[in-house]
């Protein structure tokens, strides 16, 4: 060790600096989210066992590096369910809630966002009091209520984070079409003959793309810990319809017997977030106007 | 590394070759390098105790590097390589740091080029004296006192209510004087000026250059004064020296420069200048542009070979050495001694204004604010103006900042809504209605002031030149036909139709603003401001583009600038704004010969003469 270079490859100290290039935040954010789409579009093929199916004879079963059986790599919770076949199978609810949501908050927020800033006057300050007020409601707390008040299922959970979240992009896109209306380029298309669907198509969505694709990101991991949250109160989907959320509740009740139970379904919610807000850090960079027009200078 | 050395021996003196004990900086052989690339090549010049000498150059020439080299404030990467930098005797580069933070501020001041960004806005004017002065040693019960006079010398009125105020609480101008007084309170030898007029009116302009010759004469300052506008230059400095490239390509005394320009380069921007007195005449327009930092190592010789219409073989071999001719210094193997000449495009200057206007203003006026329940003040930014163009008719509106000109042109394109007034197209009033929209814009078009806005940086050229052609639905086929025309007219080759913005520079994208104008062939074009803000070969291009394309589509032009050369080179008829108001309105010619208002006169008072004959600036100025 003595003789080793300053720069060798055994100095482990600068692997410890996590300065991660965009390419590896891509990358790596990539291929965990890809991982549970494989997971969740796989879940029949790849689970051991059927995620509901109990055998109160063998609850609590340890994990097999602690003594446990092969036929749950992962123990079993207290009603002598596979955790690893419920996690997988988690990854479905996690997935369809984490694609459909965001794609609605974002469709919903950024439309009416450009109504707002476009044609601004009356509609612009509507608009905007309007996400203030809604913005001071504490998000969860407005899910909860929602929930109470709907029936169970992936629909209705789905409603409930875009009626909530839909201000986050309409507040940060409104502000975002404002200072690209500044450009003069906007008026220059309105006097070229351009109609205003046109030139909202044409001149300020192309615009707002490196935004979008970056809250969809973020959306994503939000809508997922969302999720989490109603279903480890235990109103979010069905009883029979294994959710991350649901399976911290459950495991909370057993975390002295089996630990496992409860922290499989916490690294799943951690790493599927932590993956999404690397993509979407990564993207943001990537498309960020500025380095797109330095990248592009000959 | 050799050639250098060799060159360094002979010292370029001043031309009026003034003792070495006499002058305040002296720069010999000074090579700045990045990299394998001279930046700054073998710059030499002197400045006597008491003098100015004015530093030339267009943009990217190297001249704020200059300055950066003397404050030891180079970017990363950039090394003095040779050369010597003296204050008083004392190079400049042998001293530690510590030393020669020590001469900043005390010794060499800095008046910056953006007046309203170099003072901080969280301390109040007279904070910012405090500072500076208590760090050069000033006592601490006379720091207010000599606050005040500084101030007071600068023509501030009330100097002790401005000591409480904020940099954002003054105006541009105030600013600058602000930032002069700053400079000049510590009483140093030398004051290093980087474009400290640049971003203010012409009148303004005036004010600050007087300013300044008064603080220098009551103090035998030595001034460098950094800028881009060789008339300024030649009427403000004992001597000049311009820069192309990190080059001094000549050296002189100013009027010598200005009267008689021997480098083809000095030929040529003196030339680019639309002439401010006697007969107008076509500019010239030198080919090309400056080469960028990438280009520089691939040009052995000559640095402005590559745009030189007198080249020989031979310059682009070696570095032609600087000698002296006809009683300045010129680096140039071939230099002239008469104006270049080139093919002029057909110059227009009559029209005939016998016909039906096209368009007529009557009585506009646009209030800002105001109204029932509103907290702010109305602001009257155009009070009742009218005017009239006829087809094929240049007009120009010139004003200050502030005097609603570009509001004017705004509210006859229909972008704002006028208080009250019409405006009538064909004598027709122009209505509310999309029908009337379209009406308006086949006959105007406009062509917005900064290019880097108004192109939408995600489209190609061709896409944006032929945006008109959008609404009526052409195919993507017939758009590229279309495009080629329109690139060939403003003077771009066909391949740039794929480009992206980003990748022209300021005078291309310039270009394909007016060309998206033109597609769809108005019969009036607003131009706001189109050439300010563009190096001055590049602007002459610009115009000549301008007046080939008035003889080719008869085309009238409503010409908003705050520059009276341009106006008088371009325009049949002017229209002087202030405050709001039209205060003068006429023939070009006839305004420039008996102008009536005062602010007419004293606008055309500031403008610095391109003769040598005329002192500027003007004493008394109201």
């Amino acid at each position: 060790m003595v003789g080793q270079p300053p720069s060798g490859r055994l100095n482990l100290l600068p692997a410890f600096r996590l300065r991660f290039t965009n390419r590896t935040r891509i990358v790596l954010g990539a291929a965990i989210l890809g991982l549970v789409v494989f997971a969740a579009l796989a879940a029949p093929l790849i689970a051991p066992n059927d995620p509901n199916a109990q055998d109160l004879l063998y609850t609590l079963l340890p994990p097999v590096w602690a003594g446990g059986d092969w036929d749950f790599p992962l123990g079993t919770d207290g009603l002598g369910r596979c955790v690893l076949s419920r996690v997988i199978y988690g990854a479905r609810i996690a997935l369809l809630v984490g694609t459909i949501a965001p794609i609605g908050a974002m469709v919903i927020g950024t439309f009416i966002a450009i109504i707002a800033a476009y044609f601004g006057g009356y509609i612009n300050t509507l608009v905007s009091r309007a996400v203030d007020i809604w913005m001071s409601f504490p998000p969860v707390v407005m899910a909860l209520i929602l929930m109470i008040s709907l029936e169970h299922g992936l629909k209705n959970v789905i409603l409930a984070i875009v009626v909530v979240d839909w201000t986050r992009f309409c507040r940060l896109v409104r502000g975002e079409t404002i200072t690209l209306m500044k450009r003069d380029y906007i008026p220059a298309a309105r006097i070229a003959g351009a109609r205003h669907i046109k030139v909202i198509l044409l001149e300020l969505l192309p615009g707002l793309f490196p935004l979008l694709v970056t809250l969809m990101t973020i959306e994503i991991g939000i809508a997922i810990i969302i999720e989490s949250v109603l279903s480890f109160v235990g109103i979010s989907m069905a009883p029979h319809i294994p959710t991350w959320g649901g399976m911290v509740a459950d495991g909370m009740a057993a975390l002295y017997q089996q630990p496992v139970s409860l922290i499989t379904p916490v690294l799943a919610i951690i790493l599927t977030v932590l993956g999404a807000n690397m993509l979407g850090e990564g993207l943001r960079r990537a498309l960020d106007p500025k380095l797109i027009t330095r990248a592009n200078q000959v | 590394m050799m050639n250098s050395l060799a060159r360094n021996i002979e010292l370029p003196q001043a031309p009026d070759n003034t003792a070495t004990s006499d002058l305040t900086l002296q720069i010999s052989g000074l090579t700045v390098r990045r990299g394998g690339t001279e930046l700054l090549r073998d710059i030499s010049f002197a400045i006597p105790r008491g003098g100015t000498l004015g530093l030339i150059g267009e943009s990217g020439a190297g001249k704020s590097m200059i300055g950066r080299a003397i404050a030891r404030h180079l970017p990363a990467g950039f090394v003095v390589e040779s050369g010597e930098i003296r204050l008083a005797g004392r190079n400049l580069l042998d001293l530690p740091e510590a030393a020669h933070r020590q001469l900043l501020g005390r010794r060499i001041a800095f008046i910056p080029q953006e007046p309203m960004s170099a003072l901080n806005p969280v301390y109040t004017i007279g904070a910012q004296f405090r500072e500076h002065l208590l760090r050069n040693g000033c006592p601490r019960n006379e720091v207010r006192e000599r606050t005040v006079e500084a101030l007071a010398e600068m023509r501030l009125r009330e100097p002790r209510t401005l000591l409480d105020k904020y940099s954002f609480q003054l105006s541009g101008g105030m600013c600058q004087r602000v930032l002069i007084a700053l400079a000049f309170c510590t009483n140093p030898e030398l004051v290093i000026a980087d474009e400290p007029t640049a971003s203010l009116d012409v009148t303004t302009q005036a004010h600050i250059v007087r300013l300044l010759r008064q603080m220098q004469e009551n103090y035998g300052i030595s001034i460098l004064f950094i800028t881009h506008q060789l008339r300024l230059a030649a009427h403000f400095c004992d001597d000049v020296a311009v820069l192309y490239a990190g080059e001094v390509t000549e050296y002189g005394k100013a009027m010598d420069v200005l009267s008689a320009p021997k480098h083809p380069y000095s030929i040529g921007l003196s030339g680019a200048n639309p002439r401010f007195a006697g007969k107008k005449g076509p500019l010239i327009s030198m080919v090309g542009k400056m080469p960028s930092i990438e280009e520089l190592p691939s040009l052995q010789g000559c640095r402005f070979v590559t745009r030189c219409a007198s080249a020989t073989p031979e310059c682009g071999v070696a570095v032609p050495a600087i000698r002296d001719i006809g009683g300045h210094l010129v680096r140039c193997l071939v230099p002239q001694a008469q104006p270049l000449t080139e093919e002029a495009p057909p110059f227009v200057t009559d029209r005939n204004t016998a016909d039906a206007p096209v368009l007529t203003v009557d009585g506009v006026s646009k209030v800002f604010g105001g109204g029932f329940l509103k907290s702010k003040h109305p602001f009257v930014a155009v009070s009742n103006a009218s005017l009239s163009i006829h087809p094929g008719e240049f007009v120009g509106i010139v004003g200050e900042s502030g005097s609603g000109k570009s509001t004017l042109a705004r509210i006859i394109m229909g972008l704002e809504q006028p208080s009250s007034g019409v405006i009538r197209l064909d004598g027709r009033q122009i209505g509310a209605s999309p029908e009337e929209w379209r009406r308006r814009i086949s006959a105007i078009q406009y062509i917005f002031q900064d290019p880097n806005s108004a192109l939408n940086p995600r489209r190609r050229l061709y896409s944006l030149v032929t945006q008109p052609l959008e609404a009526t639905g052409e195919s993507k086929s017939q758009r590229r036909v279309a495009a080629n025309d329109l690139l060939n007219d403003v003077g771009l080759a066909a391949e740039f139709g794929e480009r992206y913005p980003a990748q022209l520079s300021g005078g291309q994208k310039q270009r394909v603003n007016i060309a998206r104008a033109l597609c769809a062939r108005p019969r009036i074009v607003i131009a706001d401001e189109i050439a300010s803000g563009l190096d001055a070969s590049v602007q002459a291009q610009i115009l000549t583009l301008l007046q080939r394309l008035r003889a080719e589509y008869n085309v009238a032009l409503l010409m908003i600038s705050h520059d009276l050369a341009v106006v008088r080179h371009l325009c049949d008829r002017i229209i002087v704004m202030y405050r709001g108001e039209i205060v003068e309105s006429g023939a070009t010619e006839d305004v420039f010969a008996s102008p009536v208002h005062p602010y007419t006169r004293d606008l055309i008072a500031a403008i610095p003469s391109e003769s040598a004959e005329v002192s500027w600036p003007p004493e008394i100025l109201s």
